[in-house]
């Protein structure tokens, strides 16, 4: 169980950004995005035997010819005069029914991406992934950024678009970040390392759709390329996200009239000051959320 | 063997050069399980380690199956002067990668285990009175030159469809790959009215090759007498249940039955093989 390097790049305190699956892929659509966009090398990964089951194994004429299981990759680029480490990985290492990773093999899955970051002396880590939010699928997700020391939160404070724990309505500075997410940046805490999770708002009632969410991605990749002085040119993802908005917009149409009409008033909800037909007040935030849990419980007990 | 890996050897096997039998239970017709037992109680196969359960079974209690409570079991049997190693065992539920190199550092270490045989059962949509073929899936070009001599299909094409996973077998045979251990999964296809019951005619073609490429030298009568036995069953619900029979036929005639047919065929045949046991 480790790691594999098929070559040792010379970085100079490169930052680590690193992603997995999870709520509308938000996470691993923005850091893949990046990767792809700034052309990043491919220098190693996670073996994969010991955290996952295969997925595909190729027959040829009776040989068993390949076994393919879920990568955890990373790869290297210099940008903008600095030295970036991706570590992208297909699946997070679960055990029993779990959807997110969790446990000694989660744990250990953690601590390895850790090993690589300090063989190469990172300086930062970043993670990503998605905070699910009272939120309407036509406003501009927000990006809560938690970091694991004191220090980062002036950093993040400059981030345009960019809210600490503190700054979320009802949340009393407090919260958790389920999976990988949360346990890199906890991991990383206990190695010494700096490191902050970036997570877009998706709204509570896409969250159970088999949907990416890449508005959300977008404005983490903002956040991310502003914090790392990289300029990319997100047209991709704005396609995307017209993309998915249309079959969004197709299953809101489907949410029966009374809790569409209370998810609507999400569409009005500003954070800075109320607009249109008022304030949202705590207890209808509440019925909206009820509401739309009785009816995905009524939809999947129908399908 | 890899430290730490939760093997128990109750007396170490003298074997200088042995094959590896292996069979999971829960299969279709039960196959893995009733080849195994067959072999072990043939030739008289003595228990001489096992995995323990607790890193890859659940352990929440027990299953019961016919009146019985039943516990995972992953246990080694050497039949010495035959070189042979048989394997039993419930397919665990986590820690594959684990539990597989256990197997194959038994295997290897204790056994000196030079080839791999393992066996699977897979759901036939044919009647049972059409004779049994033998598949093989093997880990290298060598070994399936050495299986040419015998009556087997060994060019299947094979991908995993989206939205399954392979089998154990598959991963076994690649990680036997790996250590350079050849490998052949044996696949033979059990009529589907017979997949939770029982299909003597499978165990032999299993049976049969293994004998001959291992030089058993089993004598197959009892097992021949189970097959008249359950040939002579089904021949008589065919005769009581006419419909039991048009399904039959029509499978006879390579005709597709609907899914509710499918149902009724197993249901019916179930319930006549158990009452007349």
């Amino acid at each position: 169980m480790g790691i594999s390097l098929c070559k040792e790049p010379n970085l100079e305190n490169p930052i680590l950004v690193a992603s997995w699956p999870g709520i509308g892929n938000i996470g691993i659509i923005a850091v893949d995005t990046l990767r792809g966009m700034l052309g990043a090398e491919e220098f190693g990964e996670i073996e994969p035997w010991d955290f996952f089951y295969p997925r595909r194994v190729l027959i040829k004429n009776g040989i068993l010819e390949y076994l393919e299981f879920p990568s955890s990759k990373f790869y290297f680029k210099r940008a903008a005069g600095k030295d970036i480490i991706f570590f992208i990985a297909e699946e997070q290492p679960t055990e029993g029914s779990r959807i997110y990773a969790e446990g000694k093999k989660a744990y250990h899955m953690a601590n390895l991406v850790i090993n690589v970051a300090e063989k190469f002396k990172c300086r930062k880590i970043y993670t990503s992934g998605a905070a699910v939010s009272l939120i309407h699928h036509t406003m501009k997700p927000r990006v809560w950024a938690v970091p694991n020391s004191e220090r980062l939160i002036q950093e993040i404070r400059r981030y345009e678009n960019a809210v600490l724990m503190s700054d979320i309505e009802g949340r009393g500075k407090q919260g958790n970040i389920t999976g990988l997410n949360g346990l890199l940046l906890g991991v990383a805490k206990k190695r010494g390392f700096e490191a902050i999770c970036l997570m877009g708002e998706i709204p509570v009632y896409l969250q159970g759709l088999p949907l990416s969410y890449p508005k959300a991605s977008k404005s983490v990749l903002e956040v991310l390329t502003r914090s790392l002085k990289i300029e990319v040119n997100l047209d991709k993802l704005d396609e995307l996200d017209q993309r998915v908005q249309r079959r969004i917009e197709e299953f809101y149409q489907q949410i029966p009239l009374a809790i569409r009409e209370q998810l609507d008033r999400l569409r009005h909800v500003v954070y800075d000051k109320p607009v249109g037909p008022g304030p949202i007040t705590e207890e209808e935030k509440k019925k909206i959320v009820d509401d739309v849990e009785k009816f995905f419980k009524k939809r999947g007990e129908g399908e | 063997m890899s430290q730490g890996y939760p093997i128990k050897i109750y007396s170490e096997p003298d074997l200088s050069q042995s094959s590896l039998v292996l069979g999971w239970s829960e299969d279709a017709g039960n196959l893995g399980r009733k080849v195994t037992d067959y072999l072990n109680r043939k030739l008289k196969g003595q228990k001489f380690a096992e995995i323990e359960l607790e890193d890859f079974f659940p352990l929440g209690g027990v299953t019961i199956e016919g009146n019985l409570a039943q516990f995972p079991e992953s246990k080694f049997y050497a039949c010495q002067e035959l070189e042979l190693v048989v394997f039993q065992s419930n397919p665990p539920g986590t820690e594959w990668y684990k539990f597989l190199n256990s197997i194959l550092d038994v295997a290897e270490h204790h056994c000196q285990v030079k080839e791999l045989y393992i066996i699977g059962a897979m759901v036939s949509f044919s009647a049972h009175t059409s004779p049994r073929q033998l598949f093989t899936v093997v880990n290298s070009a060598e070994i399936k030159e050495a299986l040419n001599q015998y009556d087997l299909v060994g060019d299947m094409n094979y991908q995993t469809p989206a939205g399954e996973r392979p089998t154990l077998n598959s991963f076994l045979l690649w990680i036997a790959k790996r250590r350079n251990i050849p490998g052949v999964s044996l696949w033979v296809p059990i009529p589907f009215y017979l997949s939770a019951t029982e299909d003597p005619q499978a165990q032999k073609k299993v049976l049969s090759f293994l004998s001959e490429r291992l030089r058993l030298e089993i004598d197959f009568s009892d097992i021949d007498q189970e097959i008249r036995e359950q040939n002579e069953q089904l021949a008589q619900a065919r005769s009581l249940y006419p419909e039991i029979d048009d399904y039959i036929n029509r499978l006879e005639s390579n005709l597709m039955l609907s899914e509710k047919e499918n149902g009724e065929l197993i249901k019916k045949i179930e319930e006549f093989l158990r009452e007349s046991a």
